[in-house]
């Protein structure tokens, strides 16, 4: 298992709690068999499960689990990382030059906005349009200062990576003990 | 976040374990002239070295890995380590031999020349 399902346990609290309650309704002993059934029910729905999810993995065609995929209207995708004294944060901006690109910095605010040049050749006809992304202005509120003077910034691949130091006053500081 | 970057480690290594990678479908514009067919693909993070072109039975297959090392605590992450792949169907009259590709600012410029039986052809008329 890659990740975290929770299962329908017999034994946990919810379950006997259910019983319990059935119990004294219907005051029958039938009614716990039959919660066992379901108990049983859900086993097998847990085993159809888990073959499932190892099946996606096993398959080699698109499947987007997780949350990561889950935004794909923003653009552009960013990452926030944190390390101690600084942020770094990465974009993807595939087809951006530095020269398409602007970042403006404030405090804790930060925009990143630019526009993609339209590259379609000409004296040719068009079949597909997909990458569209004329113009986008996204603005974050980073989770601290940083000190906009020492911001880096570079282009690799078509992803921005901007190392944005935090400001003095923000830094985690080492505390000698007397 | 160590399970994170164990599981990269390994899928740089072994062949086998880069399938277990997220896979996802690239943007793509397709262009035709009558000269060649142009496919401009976005893999934003690809190296030219984890890159594929294939092009077998009339099947193009574009594969690109992006590998991420994360740095430090993710605040938050909307896009991670991915394999970037797509099949499209070319027509025969792709010349295969000529095929070439470029990759700039993580867009992947690849054409397609067609072959020179399959361009259109200006037939003269002789006055007889």
């Amino acid at each position: 298992m890659k990740y975290f399902v929770p299962k329908f346990c017999p034994g946990n609290e919810k379950g006997l709690n259910i019983n319990q309650a059935k119990t004294q309704q219907k005051g029958g002993t039938h009614m716990l068999t039959r919660l066992s059934d379901i108990n049983r029910l859900f086993n097998a729905m847990d085993f159809f499960r888990n073959r499932l999810d190892s099946l996606y993995s096993d398959v080699d065609w698109t499947y987007t689990p997780g949350l990561n995929w889950a935004v794909e209207d923003r653009f552009p995708k960013t990452n926030l990382y944190e390390d101690g004294e600084l942020f770094e944060i990465r974009a993807e901006v595939p087809g951006l030059g530095k020269e398409d690109l602007t970042v403006r910095i404030q405090g804790n605010y930060l925009e990143i906005s630019g526009t993609r040049k339209s590259n379609t050749p000409e004296k040719y006809s068009i079949h597909r349009t997909e990458r569209d992304i004329t113009s986008f202005t996204r603005s974050f509120t980073l989770p601290a200062d940083v000190d906009s003077e020492k911001v880096k910034a570079t282009l690799e691949n078509g992803i921005l990576i901007m190392t944005l130091p935090k400001s003095e006053a923000v830094k985690p500081r080492q505390i000698s003990i007397a | 976040m160590s399970n994170r970057t164990d599981v990269m480690k390994t899928g740089e290594k072994n062949i086998e374990k880069t399938r277990k990678l997220d896979t996802v479908q690239p943007d793509v514009d397709i262009y035709e002239n009558e000269e060649e067919i142009l496919v401009y693909t976005d893999m934003p993070g690809v190296l030219k070295e984890n890159l594929k072109v294939n092009i077998d039975n009339g099947t193009l297959s574009l594969s690109g890995i992006r590998q991420l090392e994360s740095r430090g605590a993710a605040r938050w992450q909307e896009f991670g380590s991915v394999e970037f792949r797509r099949n499209f169907s070319v027509p025969q009259t792709i010349n295969v031999e000529k095929v070439y590709a470029e990759l700039r600012d993580g867009v992947l410029r690849l054409h397609l020349p067609k072959s020179e039986a399959a361009k259109p052809r200006m037939i003269e008329i002789n006055a007889a």
